[in-house]
């Protein structure tokens, strides 16, 4: 039973890059290993977020929780976190999670003096590292210049006289424990089609009658060939699996008109990551913690006695 | 575009909001401007006669003043500048102005009526209504206001007494001026002879102080006018009135009564008189020979005569001075003139005995026809004045009581030393009164006011949001005493309050039926025109007349007889008999004043109720009644007899004649009728029926109707963006939500009122669909990581005030100061001034602020109650008087996002308890967009509730938002006519149009999507409805309610545990889960719950009698010396005997709840012996 029959050799093909987009295929594995990869993309890449927040001044119009909140959902820049101790597993520090190790300390002073309200920004905070700072949006996307205005993240706005001076930790930690240290905004996937058109079928329909069953996809699959008016498959991909094409089929007398399966071992996956990591990494990062958690399942080899409470499973385990 | 950005305070458009208000507002305004005065000239003055010497002393009151509310120091009474309601709510202070009157004192001697006296007399400090004209944010602006520390939406209309906001809460009363026939069994009880019958009228004079008159219907034919002197009810033949009214004769009363009868209609359309109307008559005025009475002179001879022992003023005058103020005071007090009087006794007596003879219907007291509302100002008045007549008639014996103690040495005759007596009669109580009756909704009154409550008129204002806080001021009650009431008929939805009050706002329970909310629509008049300038009762009323004379109408002038219905219509304006109109005419007239009403010539209030009840057979009874008074309902509609020429012609129309009008809606429709519709008027929309918080459920037409009352229920518990002054609020207990949002769909309403100023929840991605199964039963999942995000964050804040004038005698609070301790280090979180530093958390017990006294050298520490974790928010001190504080208000914040147990609602009466914060991860996503729901709830929730709007406001929100628009979810709107959009599309129903804006981006037409389990990757079986759904957070959150206890307090008689939460109690196991758990067969569990856990108890009994009680213990002789080291220490064998017994013999252990031996006890302190068998 050595595991030959389960091995395979999943194919990853990169369609779109951006510093904070994704899109790759998956090929050649199942939905598990998918949904996988997507809920360590999701919870469990860590990331660098303020964890912890000392306000020395507040006098703005929210709340200390409520800026302690704002903070900690800045995205900061993670690409170190890989490398980085979690503060409770840190031996540098005696637990209080405060030493370079295992934290970036950050520092924030802002008073508004003039008569017109002062934005305070993720660019006030002042980072004791330079590799993780917040994530700054603007170089990024120089195309919508007008509407974040190079200005950061609001974090509270101020009018004259008032003041926020705080110390904030920011730590390592990982979406599971808390949104906030989730490096991705979206990660899904989604199985790819395989659509067959009835092409005896579809001949029997008026041009008319290809048309309504074409509009009856809310996303446009299907079109038709301007010169040989036959319809034909334009984006498989943007098919949502949401059967009208299948129910109009039907209701127009013709069962069996197109059939649409999804591919069980393929997967389009696309990432957005929050610019804490880039999407790239985020990937990267992604397989190793999937390799690190299955290989702390991997059972060693001396727990073969153990095979009767695992059965096939341990043998399997056992030999990769 | 210009740079303002949008939402700026100065875009605020607060037309809409203060015409709610206005009802509240308006009426202290007329208090302020005519009211009082008017109230003061219906004072009678009040005559001191010396006993002894021919001199007499008129007291009466005048030029009544209130002021702007000023600051003043508690002991100077110095004022320094004016005072804002914002200083009143930190201060815990009322906010007041000054009261002062004049007291004007005459002197008659003997004859010699001497020259008037004016002293300006304080009356202390008067409770001034916020945004009234005597309050200092009259006027102001938006932004002028948020620079007093105040909403920039502050509408007022409420008080601030001791810090705390309340305001008095409308109530229904019978319609003023308006006969009505009235069968109520209690009648037939008030004496020997007395039927069910009579007409009834709620008599109301121009000082707003109102007397009930009931005339009663005999069985032998005669008739009682019954009216209340002084906390009794007097009957009098009505004869002896009609007589004593005027001079007339018995022929002109016989003709008079008989004058609407008239054999040629027979039993026709419109006929009230019946032939035996003459036997009545007959009757009537035999009754009066009976009693030997044939002139005018001497019917008030016997009037004055029973009534001058009643009338104490009038002692020592003359019966026919008597009898004259008994009819003036208190028969028909509305009208003035005795002829008036007369005819409208005539009158009521027709109407009586057309109601004894079925050719007219009773009124329907419950209906809203026969219904107005008492409004704050009129209530205040009505109350003043009663305490200002007892102010004087008590001044009245105080002078006099210094006469006859003082005698010679009491100069009576010096104003000057009347007045000091005067000022014994402490007149700055009066304001006080005032106060009082403001804080605690109750009424001092002996006479009760012609009202039909004692307490209960001023509820707290609470600001939990602004929707409740809005709707107190929309809310009418129908009074206290139907709350008691058994039977259920005043809480039926009548169909008369169509359009006045909503069907759908009322609150489900026993207040059910009983408070109502006013349509968005519906307006009270008021003593002000549209232009704001105060009405003119008389010219009014003179034009109207004028008008009706000129459309031919004949008056009535004295000895002019005129038949009644059908052939001529009784014209009554404000319960006066003006004259009477030919029935064939009167459609004309009617058209006529309500051409005028809505034309812009001010000839005729915009507000006149033209009540035209049209001859019927057997109907309510015929006339033409006109109403110029105020606090009526009044509603607009659109009349569309009149040529409209560009006018919109808006008409305000009164319950009374909506039931006679022609009314069309909307949505076109006959009403079932064969003809057709022969409308005069139309709706202007037809939400005008509903009220504002009902007007916000979007689509609430698509609803199962009990839905849509719910969720005006939950709509004003929601924990909300309560106010955007929170920073400068002191309220004991305020909820905020972090981060609230506008919601994609909306009514009409919400940017008109300006909701989004407060909005009340979040736009949550809501998939329905049964997925872990923690979303049974109305439970739902909530994201975690959407949680995390943010979503429905919250905090409470509680203000706690700390007085050092509180308690203790004032040496004590002058020796008390804030200060903490030198040597006491235990407190961090206080600093040395005895105030906790703000953003300190403050555990449950721990001290957060401090006292000192200087002369006992203690220091006293506050300690906090509760058993959460709070973070001081903010510290406000007083600092008024200068050097030492003396109050601080502490503020402390509760965070409170949401955890399981928490309750949300959507806008459709769906609400749901949070069962679990679920990861991100392991919730269901979508393929395309990877979006995962914020919340799941079961699709159980839907077909039994039949909330479709929820699920159209869901598609429609997910199209909103994939557009980037606001969706405009108006209710009704298949029903309003459309004539200039292009009716194609409009025919089409709204999923059609829902649909096609989500088709348009490659969504689902009907709002589904193909959801992914977060759990295994694979595809949902079904496709799953899934779209943003506006959610509020509702107040009830666990960390107020959940109980444990394992072991705690007990009650110290029965050692059970105690009750209530707060004291750590247990949860109450009563007799219906006893009932289960038998029923289970789970005896050691009810063992456990009901022994074990309660008050479990060993008990010594005696076996050989018996008794539980007679045991004693017998103190061992030595103590026992010998303790071995190592082993354990020997049990002192159980001493216990029995007393009675003498014996410790047969004393055994029996494990018995505590209550038992208490029982026991209790018998035994009744001489009854309790003796326990025992066996084994």
């Amino acid at each position: 039973m050595e595991g030959a029959s389960y091995a395979r050799m999943p194919r990853v093909k990169i369609r779109e890059l951006k510093d904070d987009y994704m899109k790759f295929e998956l090929r050649d594995t199942d939905a598990s290993v998918a949904n996988a990869l997507r809920r360590v993309m999701i919870s469990e890449v860590p990331t660098v977020a303020i964890d912890l927040v000392e306000i020395e001044v507040n006098s703005s119009v929210l709340n200390d929780e409520f800026i302690a909140h704002r903070l900690g959902l800045i995205p900061l820049t993670s690409e170190r976190a890989m490398g980085m101790r979690f503060s409770r597993d840190c031996d540098a520090c005696d637990g209080d999670g405060q030493c370079e190790y295992c934290s970036v300390e950050f520092h924030l002073r802002v008073k508004c003096m003039t008569d017109s309200t002062l934005d305070v920004t993720s660019k006030d905070l002042y980072s004791s590292d330079h590799t993780v700072v917040p994530v700054d949006f603007s170089a990024a996307d120089s195309s919508s210049v007008e509407t974040s205005d190079g200005r950061g993240i609001i974090i509270v706005k101020l009018r004259k006289g008032q003041e926020l001076r705080l110390r904030a930790i920011a730590r390592k930690g990982i979406g599971k424990d808390h949104a906030k240290w989730s490096p991705a905004a979206t990660v899904t996937f989604m199985y790819e089609p395989e659509i067959h058109i009835n092409e005896d079928l579809m001949e029997s329909l008026s041009l008319e009658e290809k048309k309504e069953w074409i509009d009856s996809s809310p996303t446009r699959v299907f079109d038709i060939d301007p010169v040989t008016q036959q319809v034909m498959v334009v984006d498989p991909e943007a098919y949502s699996y949401d059967d009208e094409v299948i129910k109009k089929a039907e209701a127009m007398g013709k069962p069996g008109l197109v059939e649409i399966n999804a591919k069980q071992d393929s997967f389009i996956f696309t990432v957005e990551s929050t610019g804490a990591v880039k999407a790239s990494q985020l990937l990267q990062n992604a397989i190793e913690i999937l390799k690190q958690k299955l290989d702390a399942v991997r059972l060693s080899e001396d727990t073969v006695e153990a095979d009767d409470q695992f059965g096939e499973l341990g043998a399997h385990m056992r030999g990769g | 575009m210009a740079t303002k950005r949008p939402g700026s305070v100065e875009d605020l458009n607060l037309d809409a909001l203060q015409e709610l208000f206005k009802p509240h507002i308006e009426s202290f305004d007329h208090m302020i401007d005519a009211g009082l005065e008017t109230m003061f000239d219906h004072i009678k003055p009040v005559v001191v006669t010396h006993p002894s010497k021919p001199q007499k002393l008129t007291i009466m009151l005048k030029n009544p003043k209130i002021h702007l509310p000023q600051k003043t120091d508690g002991i100077a009474r110095t004022t320094h500048g004016w005072l804002y309601p914002f200083e009143c709510r930190q201060a815990k202070i009322s906010y007041t102005g000054r009261f002062t009157a004049n007291v004007c004192f005459q002197y008659n001697d003997g004859g010699k009526i001497g020259p008037q006296i004016r002293e300006n007399i304080n009356f202390g400090h008067f409770p001034i209504m916020l945004q009234s004209k005597l309050c200092n944010l009259k006027g102001k602006g938006p932004r002028e206001l948020v620079s007093y520390k105040e909403e920039a939406t502050e509408m007022g209309g409420y008080f601030i007494l001791n810090g705390l906001e309340r305001f008095i809460r409308p109530i229904i009363m019978p319609k003023r001026n308006y006969p009505m026939s009235t069968v109520r069994s209690s009648f037939s009880d008030r004496r020997e002879g007395y039927t069910d019958k009579a007409v009834v009228i709620r008599c109301v004079r121009a000082d707003q102080t109102s007397l009930t008159v009931k005339l009663y219907y005999l069985s032998n034919g005669s008739a009682r006018l019954g009216f209340w002197v002084q906390g009794r009810e007097y009957m009098l033949p009505v004869g002896i009135l009609l007589k004593a009214l005027i001079d007339t004769t018995d022929r002109e009363i016989y003709a008079n009564l008989t004058s609407y009868y008239n054999e040629k209609y027979e039993k026709g359309k419109g006929v009230v008189g019946t032939p035996r109307i003459g036997d009545r008559a007959q009757i009537i005025l035999d009754e009066l020979h009976d009693l030997s009475l044939f002139t005018r002179l001497q019917c008030l001879q016997y009037i004055g005569e029973h009534f001058q022992p009643i009338m104490r003023e009038l002692r020592n005058e003359s019966h026919y001075i008597v009898a004259d103020a008994v009819l003036n005071d208190y028969i028909l007090v509305h009208l003035k003139n005795n002829f008036d009087k007369f005819n409208l006794l005539i009158f009521m007596l027709q109407k009586l005995f057309s109601l004894i003879d079925h050719t007219s219907v009773p009124d329907n007291p419950d209906s809203l026809q026969n219904q107005e509302i008492l409004l704050p100002g009129h209530l205040i008045t009505i109350y003043l004045k009663e305490k200002l007549e007892e102010w004087l008639a008590k001044g009245k014996y105080m002078v006099l009581d210094e006469i006859n103690k003082k005698g010679e040495k009491f100069d009576f005759t010096d104003s000057f030393q009347v007045r000091k007596i005067l000022e014994k009669n402490h007149a700055p109580g009066i304001s006080l009164t005032i106060e009082n009756m403001l804080k605690t909704g109750r009424l001092a009154t002996q006479t009760g006011l012609d009202l039909n409550q004692r307490a209960g008129f001023t509820i707290m204002a609470e600001r939990l949001n602004f929707l409740r806080f809005l709707s107190h001021f929309r809310a009418v009650h129908r009074g206290a005493a139907f709350a008691g009431a058994r039977n259920t008929t005043v809480r039926k939805l009548l169909p008369e309050s169509w359009g006045f009050l909503c069907p759908v706002h009322t609150p489900d329970g026993e207040p059910c039926g009983l408070l109502n909310h006013m349509t968005h629509t519906c307006r009270i008049t008021s003593f002000y025109d549209s232009q704001g300038n105060l009405k003119v009762d008389y010219k009014i009323k003179t034009s109207i007349l004028n008008i009706l004379i000129e459309t031919g109408m004949t008056q009535s002038l004295p000895k002019i007889l005129l038949p009644g219905p059908p052939e001529v219509l009784t014209v009554l304006l404000d319960g006066c008999i003006v004259g009477f109109i030919p029935s064939t005419e009167v459609e004309k007239v009617v058209a006529h004043l309500r051409e005028l009403k809505v034309s812009s010539s001010a000839v005729i209030p915009n507000d006149l109720e033209v009540g035209y009840v049209p001859l019927s057979m057997g109907g309510q009874y015929p006339g033409l009644y006109l109403f110029t008074s105020a606090s009526r309902f009044v509603r607009p509609v659109r009349n569309i007899s009149i040529p409209s020429n560009g006018n919109e012609n808006i008409e305000l129309i009164g319950p009374f004649e909506q039931v006679y009008m022609e009314i069309q809606c909307p949505d076109g429709g006959n009403g079932g009728r064969k003809s057709p519709f022969p409308a005069t008027h139309e709706e202007i929309h037809p939400t005008g029926m509903l009220s504002v918080v009902a007007n916000l459920t979007p689509w609430s037409d698509h609803n199962q109707s009990p839905r849509n009352m719910y969720q005006c229920q939950m709509a004003k518990q929601t924990m909300a963006f309560s106010s955007q002054t929170i920073k400068l609020r002191a309220d004991q207990k305020l909820y905020h939500l972090q981060t609230p949002q506008s919601p994609i769909v909306r009514t009409s309403a919400y940017t008109k009122y300006n909701v989004d100023e407060f909005p009340t929840g979040t736009n949550a991605i809501v998939a329905v669909l049964a997925y872990t199964g923690y979303d049974m039963e109305d439970a739902m999942i909530l994201n975690k990581s959407s949680v995390e995000r943010g979503m429905f964050h919250g905090q409470i804040y509680q203000t706690e005030t700390v007085d050092l004038a509180e308690r203790g005698s004032r040496s004590e609070q002058a020796s008390r100061t804030f200060r903490k301790s030198n040597q006491d280090k235990s407190c961090p979180a206080i600093d040395s001034d005895g105030l906790p530093h703000v953003g300190q958390r403050i555990r449950p017990g721990e001290p957060y602020c401090s006292t000192y006294n200087a002369i006992t050298n203690k220091t006293y520490l506050f300690n906090k109650k509760g058993t959460e974790d709070a973070y001081i928010d903010s510290v406000a001190v007083d600092v008024k008087n200068g050097k030492h504080l003396k109050k601080a208000n502490i503020r402390f914040r509760y965070p409170r996002n949401p955890i399981i147990g928490d309750k949300f609602s959507s806008r459709h009466g769906q609400k749901g308890v949070c069962s679990q914060l679920w990861p991100d991860i392991d919730m269901p996503f979508s393929g395309n967009t990877g979006m995962r729901p914020d919340l799941i709830i079961n699709p159980h929730a839907f077909p039994s509730r039949m909330t479709i709007a929820m699920l159209l406001e869901s598609v429609a929100a997910k199209g909103g938002s994939l557009h980037g628009k606001y969706k405009d979810a108006t209710p009704f709107r298949s029903s309003v006519k459309t004539d200039g959009e292009k009716s194609g599309s409009k025919s089409a129903s709204l999923v059609d149009e829902l649909g096609v804006m989500l088709k348009e981006k490659g969504f689902n037409y009907h709002g589904c999507e193909v959801l992914y389990s977060g759990v295994y990757g694979t595809e949902l079986t079904c496709e799953i409805f899934i779209g943003p759904v506006y959610y509020q957070r509702l107040r009830h959150m666990v960390s107020d309610k959940y109980q444990v206890r394992s072991t705690g307090p007990i009650d110290p008689v029965t050692r059970q545990p105690v009750k209530g939460r707060k004291r750590g109690g247990g949860v109450r196991f009563g007799e219906m889960e006893r009932d289960s758990l038998l029923a289970h067969g789970a005896a050691y569990l009810l063992h456990d719950r009901l022994h074990t856990c309660s008050d479990y108890h060993i008990a010594d009994v005696c076996s050989i009698c018996g008794s539980l009680l007679t045991t004693t213990f017998i103190q061992p002789q030595k103590l026992p010396v010998r303790q071995i080291v190592g082993l354990p220490p020997r049990k002192p064998p159980s001493k216990v005997a029995c007393h009675a017994c003498q014996t410790g013999k047969g004393m055994e252990t029996v494990a018995m709840p505590y209550i038992f031996r208490y029982l026991a006890a209790e018998l035994a302190s009744m001489n009854i012996k309790m003796t326990l068998k025992l066996s084994n």
